[in-house]
């Protein structure tokens, strides 16, 4: 009985989770959640990262970006990266490279 | 008033002996005459068209083509009073200053003259092509409404000067437009329905002797003048000199093989990028002409610094914004994405299609040759072998690549680049027929066929005029250089026939 309850607690609360996904998009835990933490819009950049020519396993970019992005966050990287010429074709468009390696790493993730 | 004679109404074996004979009564032609109304010479200016448009006339433009497709040989150039500025556009910008150097990373680059040559000429030239007061690169200053800021970088926002188009004005079509002055001009006869069949040089091949003419009508005459220049037309210009092959058995000028090749176009693909501007607003300047309070009708376009072309090896060009359009699934992505890294917002961002008109690297294989066929007047027809390197591709990819990070930099925008291979460039191809480079300017004999002053190197007496000059081609239209040129040559022909 006590089973069944907390059975059924746990598929409500399940079920309330996935429900707040129209709000808020959650995905499964990944060992790269800290940087992904980076990234406002995942579903977006999971789009993006879905067209980078594929290279870097996803260890090796999380490593990567934790170095770019530790000091001042994303939005000082990118900046860094344009001003250094650190510019990545995806899809033809020309971004950031962290911006590039990020959404490819939300994509692999 | 001398007004215009047509050919076709002189008397059998009419002998003509002018100061000076003008071959082709386009831009070029038109300019030298104007140039030299008043002088003390008498001048032939000999065109081979009427006052209008005629099929007959314009069907001796017609020739063949391998390699690249482009423009048939009879629709991209006219051949009537006034010449190819019949189907101008009004575009018009000077070359700048790089464009005359020798750049050491393009082969055969670079002009015997600096752009400090033609400057005295410019405003002439610009008045002649009635395109208003000299802005161009002032045009920041002039402009109304906040234009897009580029980060440091490659590429500066620059500018095309029109001649006079707007709304259902059209620009300066030179036959039309300086009739009564070619007219007017005491010491200038124009000729028209004057097809020159051959330029024949003295025994000893170092002067013109006479011109051979003929009349669709069937009659033929001669001139015989002190001298002679050819401004026919980049193409038309080589193929008279390659068929004049009597006394040189190679064609006049051509004993380096260096006539008809080198030919140039300004490739002008379409829809080569997507700019998005995150902001969404964009000044008119860009996608189409602006009038300002002083008459200059104006366009923005980017450009690439004397700098940039020198830093990355790469080529000129110049990038317009063409029409609005939307954003696909990963478009939408990447300028979300993008966007907020840089903490900027782009909920209002609106995305255009970018056009270009390109430099071509200078190639001796891109040439005209003459083939068996013949006109209608005996003359034989061109063949062009069109080709685009690959290199030509790739090294205005990185100016727009470069253009891309100057947007990312300036938080303003981004860009993205719409081909990447040959084939995807190539279905995107359309020419600016703007000819070039046939009959090129270099004081080396073995480089060029003419030199600095437009004069056949071995010829006392024959000049060539016009963009078949243009050793390099910059990315500017041709039309309002090539006039400057031919005014600079104006001043050179009062000094030596004076």
């Amino acid at each position: 009985m006590v089973a069944g309850v907390m059975a059924a607690g746990a598929a409500l609360a399940a079920g309330l989770y996935r429900f707040t996904d129209l709000f808020v998009k959650h995905y499964p835990a990944t060992p790269y959640d800290d940087v992904l933490a980076a990234l406002v819009d995942r579903a977006q950049a999971t789009k993006l990262g879905a067209k980078v020519p594929d290279g870097l396993e996803p260890q090796a970019l999380a490593a990567r970006l934790r170095a770019s992005l530790k000091p001042d966050g994303l939005a000082a990287a990118a900046q860094s990266d344009v001003a250094a010429g650190r510019v990545i074709e995806v899809d033809g468009w020309v971004v950031p490279e962290s911006v590039a390696l990020l959404s490819a790493l939300a994509a692999k993730a | 008033m001398t007004g215009f004679i047509d050919a076709r109404s002189l008397p059998a074996a009419t002998v003509l002996e002018p100061d000076l004979a003008i071959i082709g009564g386009g831009p070029a032609g038109i300019s030298l005459a104007l140039a030299l109304a008043g002088a003390k010479l008498n001048i032939l200016l000999l065109e081979s068209g009427g006052m209008n448009f005629d099929s007959k006339t314009q069907k001796m433009y017609s020739g063949a083509e391998a390699g690249v497709r482009y423009t048939a040989l009879d629709a991209g150039r006219l051949r009537f009073l006034g010449g190819s500025s019949n189907h101008w556009g009004g575009y018009c910008r000077p070359l700048d200053e790089a464009d005359f150097a020798v750049r050491d990373w393009v082969p055969h680059s670079g002009w015997p003259i600096t752009r400090k040559a033609l400057e005295p000429y410019f405003q002439k030239a610009q008045a002649l092509c009635e395109a208003g007061p000299w802005i161009y690169d002032k045009g920041n200053e002039a402009q109304e409404g906040p234009l897009l800021p580029l980060g440091k970088g490659g590429l500066y926002t620059s500018w095309f000067q029109f001649s006079k188009t707007r709304d259902s004005v059209l620009p300066t079509y030179f036959g039309h437009r300086y009739e009564q002055d070619l007219k007017a001009a005491r010491n200038i006869t124009p000729y028209v329905n004057a097809n020159v069949t051959a330029i024949r040089l003295n025994k000893d091949a170092k002067s013109v002797e006479r011109l051979e003419m003929a009349t669709l009508a069937g009659g033929r005459f001669t001139v015989k003048p002190r001298m002679v220049v050819l401004a026919a037309g980049a193409m038309e210009n080589a193929r008279l000199l390659l068929a004049s092959n009597d006394v040189m058995p190679a064609g006049v000028g051509n004993q380096n093989d260096l006539v008809g090749r080198f030919f140039a176009d300004h490739p002008i693909p379409r829809d080569v990028a997507t700019l998005v501007v995150f902001g969404g607003a964009l000044a008119p300047c860009y996608g189409s002409t602006v009038t300002l309070p002083n008459g200059a009708v104006m366009r923005a376009a980017f450009s690439p610094t004397g700098e940039f072309l020198k830093a990355k090896n790469v080529a000129g060009s110049l990038t317009t914004v063409e029409n609005a359009i939307e954003l696909d699934e990963t478009g939408t992505a990447a300028v979300i994405t993008t966007a907020i890294a840089l903490g900027v917002d782009a909920s209002v961002a609106k995305c255009y299609s970018l056009g270009c008109g390109m430099e071509l690297a200078p190639d001796p294989d891109r040439r005209l040759t003459l083939t068996g066929e013949k006109d209608a007047l005996g003359l034989p027809r061109l063949k062009l072998d069109m080709h685009i390197a690959d290199s030509d591709f790739a090294l205005y990819r990185q100016t727009l690549a470069e253009l891309g990070r100057q947007l990312l930099a300036s938080k303003t925008g981004m860009l993205r680049l719409n081909y990447s291979r040959r084939e995807q460039w190539l279905a995107a191809m359309d020419w600016g027929n703007h000819h070039m480079g046939t009959t090129r300017m270099s004081e080396d004999p073995k480089q060029g066929v003419v030199n600095a002053d437009g004069l056949v190197h071995g010829i006392g007496n024959l000049y060539v005029a016009g963009s078949s000059l243009f050793p390099t081609y910059g990315s500017s239209n041709p039309t309002l250089n090539l006039i400057a040129l031919t005014l600079r040559l104006g001043d050179h022909l009062k000094k030596v026939m004076a």
